[in-house]
Order: C-alpha cells, then structure tokens, then sequence
C-alpha cells in the first residue's frame, strides 16, 4: 500500500486548503475584535458572551434545532418506508423509483423551495385545490409548517438514499433464515431487517439534521424574514451588518453542537451495533 | 455553398469571442480608454432591456454586467477584493465608501450630460459636489395599499396607521434596519437621523409591539409580486417599487405619510480600484442620454435623475401621468436623506435582529 501513499497528497492539500484553512480562519475571527485584521489580532471573548447573555440567540438556537428535529423524526417516518419499497421492488421499477427520488434534486434548491411558495401561498395550487372543494384556504405561508414541508421536501432524498442503499446491501438470505426459523413478517423487520439498516438510517439521520439546521434559505422564503433560524442569524452577521467576528462565533458555536450530537448518534450506533 | 459560408463565420465568431474581440471598432476603443471591457456592479433588475447592449454597439465595448441584492453584499464583495469599474450603491453606502477612501473622484468634463440632471438630485448631502457620484435612480418610502380595504380616514394615522389593529396580519415590512426604524421614528416624530439611543429605544420599542400586536411579515423583493396580486392590505415600500405595483394593480394605491419619510438615491460611482475609469465616465455619461434614462425608468419603474426624461414621463401624456408613486415629494421639510453613521448603524442591524428573531 506504501506506493500509493503518494497519491493521496492532492487530497490532503484540497482538505487542508478548502476545509481547514476557512475553519482556522472561523476560530480566528471569533475570538478576535470584530473589524480588526486578523493579522493584528486581539484576543477577546466579547462574541461569546454577546450571544450566551442574550436570550434571543439562545431563543434562536432552541428554535433551530427543534425545527432540525421535528424535519429528521418526518425524514425518517416518511422516508424509511419509501427506501422500503424501492429496495423491494422489482427491476425496472426500482430503477424508475430511484430516478424518482433523485430527479428532483437535479434541479437547483433555491428554485424547488420557490416552486413551494407558489403552492402554499394564499392564493396558491394548494388552496384552489382544497377551494375546489370547499374547504377554506389554509394560511400556510410564513409558518412553522411551510418551513417544515419545505425543508423535509428538500433533504428527504438524503435519508431515502442512505437507507435504501442499507437495505439493498442487506443479505436476503438472513431474512430467509430467520422466516425458516419460524418468525413472522413483523419480527423479520424488527429483528433483522432494521438493525441491519441502520448504519443507513444513522446516516441518513446525519445528512438530514446538519442540513436542516443550519439551512438560511428555506426559512426565508417560506418563513419570511421574521422567521429567524440560526443560519439567518450567521447570515446576516456577515451579509448585512457586517460583523464577521460575531458571525464566526455562532458558526463555532454551531459546529461544536453539532459534533456533540454527532459523537452521541456515533456511540449509538455502535451500541446498536453490538446490540445487533 | 450556403452551409460552408455560415460554418466559416460561425468559426470566425468563435475566434473572435475566444479573442475577446468585438468587431472593427474594438482597437478603436482599446486605443481611446486603454481597454476594451467595462465591469459593471448594478442592483439587480436595474436596468433597461437594451441598455447594456447599446451601449456595447456605440463604443465597440464589451460590458461584465453584475448585480446584486444588497448594498452590504455589494460592499462585502469589494472587500474580498473584487474589482469594478462602476458600482451602482445607495446614498449611504456611499457615504461610506467616500469616509473609507473606497472611491475615485471623477471628472465632471467627462460627462458633459452632467447637465441633464434634476436639480433636486444635484448636490446632495452625501455628497455635495458630486464629486464621487452621479445620480441614478432616486425615490421616496411609502405605504401601499389597497384602496378597496384600507380606509381613507386611517392613513390620516400616518406610519402608525400600519399599527392599527384593523389591519392586523394584513401588513407587509420591509425586511431592512434602515427603513424599518426610518417608520418607527418617524411615526413618534423624530428624525430618522437621530443619535439619541433613548429615541432608537423607543422606536425598537414600537417595532416590538408592532410585531407583538400585528404580526406583520418582513419582506424583501417579494412585497413586488405579492402586494402586485394583492397578497396583503398594506406593505412599507420604495416608491419605485410602488410605481410598479401600481402599474400591475389598479387597486393600489400609494401613500407618504405627512411625518416624513426617506428620500433616497442610488448613484453611480466609480471604485478606486477600477481597471477602465475612462470608459467608466463614458458609461455614466451614456446613461444620462435621454435614451438610455427613458429605457432605465420605462423597464424598472424607478424615478429617473433626468431632467427631460423626468418631463416627459410626468407629462399629462407620461407613462406615469396618472401614476401616484412616481412624482417625488419634495415640498415636506420632513422628508430626510439618509446618513452614515457607523454607531448607530451597527446598534440598529443588531436591535433589528433582536426584532425579528423575537418573533
């Protein structure tokens, strides 16, 4: 293996480059005075503070995470039963079935979430068809709903893949095994087919919850500008006020939740994996 | 025969495009301005269909055109380090730009239509000489409505008429520090320049409640579409905006409140770091040809800075003869312009944040 260890230095200095010189440079300006060069860099915990002593950040933050929440506990209800029957279809139909579920993902987000203002907006498809018959408009827009269906409909396909792909990997022959052995369809699933799936669905977990919480676009479109997730916040930081220190900040504050939580799903995993 | 010709002037066009040439007056225009290309940096939908293509046609240029959303993204963009040739700003972040040395002087003997500016936008506080700015759009913050639902004897309210309790969840804001707290402070009297803290307390304080009592939506760009198919009652917006909305949907009506309201500019400026500042002054110029002003304001609706063009389409015969948005006030010794102050502008984004992520 040594000889192609060469190899490997155009994607060490694409991960040195790309990934960890802009979190260097997070870490860098969250701890130094905002407006000053990070040449001439002066130490401070001001951000910190700023954002652990006011309770509308933290108000924020709690909000951001349970949207990410409520949209993965959605994911998965939704999305493990389609991964399900996709990995259980027949041939051409699985095919025409993925095809499905990837299609829409060829087309850019921003636009796909636009399509969605159009359907939930008040004189929107969604209410002519429930105006057609007879059921009053529902005001759907600028609401926690809107916000979730757009952001379950966006990372859906991540869990769906993730979990199909598990399920496909899958021996057929435990599943035999164990209906030989006497259970029925229901333990099948319990006792087989889901823990040997769920490196999938922790995957899936992951790919949908880091996307969803930190996602700006989704809550400003179909939220409005009132609805502030924790990505708007950071957005806004360096987008319109321009204080990219405190920015940084909320950024690094973000990124260590989240590798806490992605520790936890990890050790999870592994005890499922035993338990297994 | 035919195929043959239309295969060799496809490849000569493809040459020439690779080339960066643009056809016999190219050298021309290198030799004139000492390059070829002018990189523009406009607010998006900002512009005449033709503009840029004409423009490119007379002087045998090629124009990078650019837009953005907002004068912070522009400004953010410079100082990554991007080069232009002519930014499109507002009077604030001009102001700005001029205080953080960002910007070249120009050469008013250059841009001889100079002298078609409206005398109203000539001189502005910003920047009294224009010496750094030439005018490009300019207007009011208003209120649009619908006449059908909002009553005539409650705009006599004012800005506080977008805190009454009739038109709860009827409202649009506009989702900006700057024209949020402009209402707010005016609808208590004060000036929407003010550095009291203890009048910006009591304004965020109004915006609270506002949003408390009324639960209004913060809008950007979409207040166009949405207020154009009557969506909501009532929506804060600039009046250029105003004027298309009320081009789409006769239902709507325009209103500035009599406390006063902001009377803003965007100007054409050119940054220190441009690479064809020559060029830059015959783009300026070109714009204040009456052509190129008629085709800007016809497009987006917003007012023109030239003085005929402003003539004509005001005119009894006008495009906008008959439409309320577009005149400007300028008889209201309350209406302001806007100004920079570093402080006051970092305490207001961090205030109206506070307001929006309270909701």
């Amino acid at each position: 293996m040594k000889q192609f260890r060469s190899m490997s230095y155009p994607y060490v200095v694409w991960i040195t480059v790309l990934i960890v010189v802009p979190m260097l440079l997070i870490v860098g300006y969250a701890f130094t005075v905002n407006g000053t060069d990070l040449l001439d860099f002066q130490f401070t915990l001001d951000n910190f503070q700023k954002f652990f002593q006011d309770t509308v950040f933290l108000e924020v933050l709690i909000r951001s995470l349970r949207v990410a929440l409520i949209t993965t506990v959605l994911c998965l209800l939704l999305g493990y039963p389609a991964a399900y029957i996709i990995a259980n279809a027949l041939g051409k139909n699985k095919f025409v079935l993925i095809m499905l579920v990837t299609l829409p993902t060829w087309i850019n987000m921003l636009v796909r979430t636009y399509a969605w203002v159009g359907i939930l907006q008040k004189d929107g498809l969604l209410n002519a068809v429930l105006g057609f018959f007879g059921i009053a408009p529902l005001e759907l827009m600028y609401t926690d709903t809107a916000v979730i269906i757009g952001m379950v409909y966006n990372f859906i396909p991540f869990m769906i893949l993730q979990i199909y792909t598990a399920l496909t990997k899958m021996d057929h022959a435990l599943i035999e095994a164990a209906a030989d052995l006497g259970a029925n369809r229901v333990m099948c699933f319990l006792k087989v087919t889901f823990p040997l799936s769920l490196p999938g669905v922790i995957s899936g977990i992951t790919l949908v919850f880091l996307p969803a919480v930190s996602s700006f676009f989704i809550p400003k479109l179909l939220g409005g500008g009132s609805y502030m997730l924790i990505g708007n916040v950071i957005e806004s930081q360096f987008l319109t006020v321009g204080n990219w220190s405190f920015g940084s900040a909320i950024s690094l504050i973000m990124a260590v939740i989240i590798m806490i939580s992605m520790y936890i799903t990890r050790r999870v995993d592994k005890n499922g994996g035993e338990n297994a | 025969m035919k195929k043959r010709i239309a295969l060799v002037l496809a490849a000569a066009m493809t040459a020439c495009a690779l080339s960066a040439c643009g056809g016999g007056s190219t050298q021309d225009a290198v030799e004139k301005y000492g390059s070829d290309t002018l990189k523009v940096y406009n607010c998006g939908e900002y512009i005449g269909t033709d503009v840029i293509s004409d423009f490119e046609d007379e002087f045998g240029v090629k124009v990078v055109y650019e837009t953005f959303d907002s004068n912070e993204m522009m400004y953010t963009k410079l100082q990554a380090g991007d080069s232009y040739d002519i930014l499109v700003p507002s009077d604030y972040m001009i102001q700005r730009m001029m205080r953080e040395d960002m910007l070249q002087k120009l050469d008013l003997s250059l841009i001889p239509n100079y002298d078609l500016l409206m005398d109203e936008v000539v001189g502005l506080p910003y920047d009294e000489n224009n010496e750094y700015s030439i005018p490009y759009f300019w207007g009011t913050v208003g209120i649009v409505y619908n006449k059908n639902n909002v009553a005539q004897a409650d705009l006599e309210q004012g800005w506080e008429v977008l805190r009454n309790p009739k038109y709860k969840e009827r409202i649009y804001m506009y989702d900006s520090e700057r024209d949020s707290f402009m209402v707010a402070l005016k609808a208590l009297g004060y000036s929407m320049n003010t550095e009291s803290e203890d009048e910006i307390n009591q304004a965020y304080q109004w915006l609270c409640e506002q949003r408390d009592t009324m639960n209004p939506i913060y809008v950007t760009d979409e207040v166009i579409d949405n207020m154009a198919n009557g969506m909501m009652d009532m929506a804060v917006v600039y009046s250029g905006d105003a004027a298309y909305i009320l081009e789409e949907n006769e239902d709507m009506g325009y209103y500035m409140p009599e406390e006063g309201t902001n009377i803003w500019s965007d100007a054409m400026v050119i940054p220190k770091n441009a690479a064809n500042p020559k060029l830059a002054h015959e783009f300026i110029n070109y714009i204040l040809t009456y052509d190129a002003s008629y085709a800007n304001t016809e497009e987006v609706c917003y007012v023109t800075t030239q003085s005929e063009v402003y003539t004509d389409v005001t005119a009894d015969d006008g495009m906008f003869a008959d439409n309320e948005a577009y005149p400007i006030r300028t008889d209201n010794a309350k209406d302001e312009v806007f100004e920079d102050n570093e402080t006051i502008r970092a305490l207001l984004s961090e205030l109206w944040l506070k307001v929006k992520a309270g909701a």
